[in-house]
């Protein structure tokens, strides 16, 4: 349990849908079996792009500036909003600079792209290998849980609702049958013009 | 009063020193920790009237190709045959069992005859009673024979007392390099039944060029078994890899002394 | 001023000292089970698939026994298959015994105690196995057991158990026992109810499916023992190979 990337816990999930993406993550921090707060999002926002970040909190932490401080760089040079796509291959480029010694973490990106409107998503290992995945991705202490549901619940084009709900299951019956997820959870539905954002009700053990 | 018997008669504690037990433990016992003398891959297929075996005559020492005429398929009572890879010391012990084993069992004189299920049940048992022990018998064996109903029987049983069953099964470098191969022809339960014996030979014949190709501890020269499910056994010994070509290692630089 | 670099002793001691190789009494040979108990029935499947490392040893290695008894129960010790087919081979034993000895059938609570007293007889060399039994009870409902390697035991509605035990488990928590469900006129959550043995059969070829998809050492064939007061059937169900 000196493993870095299973310290702090957490995990995370995104979904392509008919139209829409969706990103969900748990709420839990850690300090190896002792939760430490249940007010500990993992999902940030860059322009077009949402992040989720799972791995070694102080890494989520650092990352998740360094990101912001590059998109905005990229907006005042470009003068112009990130897309998904671009905004992954900056988190592909900036993991991989410190390819020997890495930042301990398994993002996950999930948008649409405002342009031609196509959702996409994609997860990373700790590195910046991208894996372009045309249904779901996951991350974090609770990826084999995520896989088990997401496998079994997921089904092509499914309506903003409908992805509502079977990330909603997926990522909360998996956190459940996971020690170092949960207390908590927050879901996106993301759409080409409205973005939603759902607290959801969880079990708090 | 002190009950333990080592403990008699020993100088005393006070004046010389506590005694060191360890010292009457004079002879260590000894385990296999690792193989010495060793043999490769053992192969096997079934077919539709029987299963067929191969394995090469090489018992190596480390990388030393130490013995060159080394038998590895072992006829066990009338209508068995059992491969052996891995150190050739536990394997002729093994052979050893085994033979006790079928004299015991003709001791009775019932009719009845140990065939290929039994000697695998007893070998799998002395598999993993041994490790168990910690005391492995380092072997891969495969037990090759008939069913009671006559069908064809192909085992595995290894150091570690794992065991299972299929149309082929291969031990060491084979399963990689050779059971690709025979798959091809067989990977179902099932699949045998569509194999003639002349199928199942050129296969294993194929497989063990392929596995001279490309292990280093392997021999050009192997016997082959046939088991028919008529409860016929044969050995075909010094069988040769046949229309090899080694053009290719003319072009190979880099190894040994060679500068250009 | 020069001064000879300091090497310690232990360490010094320890590097000129021989590698130490011991022998490694386990091994791992994947595949995956599940159990579902419902009203009038239990099922008990698994895959078939044999494996060490990154090789298939067999793509059709049965590993759900019935037990030689009357009624029958099935049992499945999956992880190290060694182990598992000795402690299935003994457990056959002990409930021949038992029948010989009591003249009457072992119940499946009286077998799952057994198993437990088997399994923590081998607590400081424990059987490498996830050990779960299904049955029907005394009253003829369906029963699971299932089993920790050192013994620990409980009787559930469900379990998963094996290589991809954590996949599963979690569907089986959302489908089985609908946990994160809600009753959409009251609000309040669902309540477990027992499904039948068709829709059983259904979620458990899913899960074996899904799992086939995404974890590398599940399967070949699934095979699906069911008991009901008839006796027990057997259905095989083909799944990816690659």
């Amino acid at each position: 349990m000196s493993d870095p990337s299973s310290i702090n816990g957490g995990s995370v999930v995104a979904m392509v849908g008919k139209d829409c993406v969706a990103i969900g993550c748990d709420m839990r921090l850690g300090m190896q079996a002792l939760t430490v707060s249940n007010d500990f999002p993992k999902i940030f926002q860059f322009n077009n792009a949402f992040l989720g970040l799972t791995g070694l909190a102080t890494d989520v932490i650092t990352l998740s500036e360094v990101f912001r401080y590059k998109v905005n760089l990229y907006n005042l040079r470009e003068e112009r909003k990130i897309e998904p796509e671009t905004f992954a291959n900056l988190v592909s480029s900036s993991l991989y600079e410190k390819r020997f010694g890495p930042y301990f973490v398994g993002p996950v990106v999930a948008g649409i792209n405002s342009k031609s409107g196509h959702p996409y998503i994609c997860g990373f290992d700790l590195i910046g290998c991208i894996n372009f995945a045309k249904d779901f991705v996951v991350g974090g202490t609770s990826s084999e849980q995520l896989f088990g549901m997401c496998e079994s619940l997921w089904e092509p084009d499914l309506e903003p609702d409908d992805l509502f709900e079977t990330i909603s299951q997926a990522l909360l019956n998996a956190q459940d049958r996971d020690a170092m997820s949960g207390w908590g959870a927050i879901v996106y539905i993301i759409t080409k013009d409205k973005v939603v954002k759902r607290l959801l009700k969880t079990r708090q053990d | 009063m002190d009950h333990m018997p080592e403990n008699w008669g020993r100088p005393r504690s006070d004046v010389y020193g506590v005694y060191n037990p360890a010292i009457h433990n004079a002879g260590p016992t000894t385990h296999t920790q690792q193989p010495s003398i060793t043999g490769t891959s053992v192969l096997a297929i079934k077919y539709n009237k029987g299963v067929m075996l191969a394995a090469d005559n090489l018992a190596s020492y480390g990388s030393l190709a130490r013995f060159t005429d080394q038998e590895r398929l072992i006829k066990v009572g009338k209508e068995t045959v059992v491969g052996v890879s891995g150190d050739v010391s536990d394997m002729q012990y093994i052979q050893l069992l085994l033979e006790r084993l079928i004299i015991e069992d003709n001791y009775e004189q019932d009719g009845h005859n140990l065939r290929a299920p039994h000697i695998y049940e007893y070998l799998s048992r002395v598999m993993y009673n041994r490790r168990s022990k910690i005391d492995p018998l380092w072997n891969a064996i495969l037990v090759a024979g008939k069913k009671d109903d006559g069908s064809p029987f192909l085992g595995y049983v290894d150091l570690l007392g794992v065991t299972y069953s299929a149309p082929t099964i291969a031990t060491g470098f084979g399963a990689y390099l050779a059971i690709p191969l025979l798959r091809k022809i067989a990977s179902d339960d099932g699949d045998e039944k569509r194999i003639t014996e002349q199928q199942a030979r050129a296969a294993l014949d194929e497989c063990m060029k392929v596995l001279f190709y490309r292990d280093a501890r392997s021999l050009d020269k192997y016997s082959v078994a046939t088991v028919t499910t008529d409860g016929e056994v044969t050995i075909e010994q010094n069988v040769r890899c046949q229309d090899m070509s080694w053009r290719f290692a003319d072009h190979i630089r880099g190894y040994g002394t060679q500068t250009m | 001023m020069y001064s000879e670099p300091y090497i310690d002793p232990a360490s010094a001691h320890a590097a000129a000292a021989p590698i130490e190789h011991r022998f490694n009494p386990y091994s791992d040979n994947g595949g995956t089970i599940l159990a579902i108990a419902g009203s009038d029935f239990a099922v008990l499947a698994g895959d078939t698939r044999h494996t060490t490392g990154y090789s298939i040893n067999s793509r059709f290695q049965p590993k759900v026994h019935t037990l030689p008894c009357d009624p029958p129960i099935l049992v499945s010790a999956n992880g190290y298959s060694a182990d598992g087919d000795t402690l299935v081979r003994r457990l056959g034993q002990r409930v021949q015994w038992y029948s010989y000895n009591h003249n009457k059938a072992i119940s499946v609570a009286a077998c799952a105690r057994l198993i437990q007293t088997m399994l923590y007889g081998k607590r400081f060399f424990p059987y490498y196995v996830h050990t779960i039994v299904a049955g029907l009870d005394e009253e003829g409902r369906g029963a699971v057991y299932s089993f920790d390697p050192v013994g620990s035991y409980e009787r559930e509605q469900c379990r998963a158990g094996g290589a991809a035990a954590s996949l599963i488990m979690p569907f089986l928590d959302n489908q089985v026992n609908l946990k994160n469900q809600y009753d959409v006129q009251t609000g309040e959550p669902k309540t477990a109810v027992y499904l039948s043995l068709d829709d059983t059969i259904k979620l458990v070829k899913d899960a074996f499916s899904s799992a086939t998809e995404r974890h590398i050492h599940v399967g070949d064939h699934l095979e699906i023992k069911i008991i009901t007061k008839e006796g027990v059937k057997v259905e095989y169900f083909p799944l990816k190979r690659d």
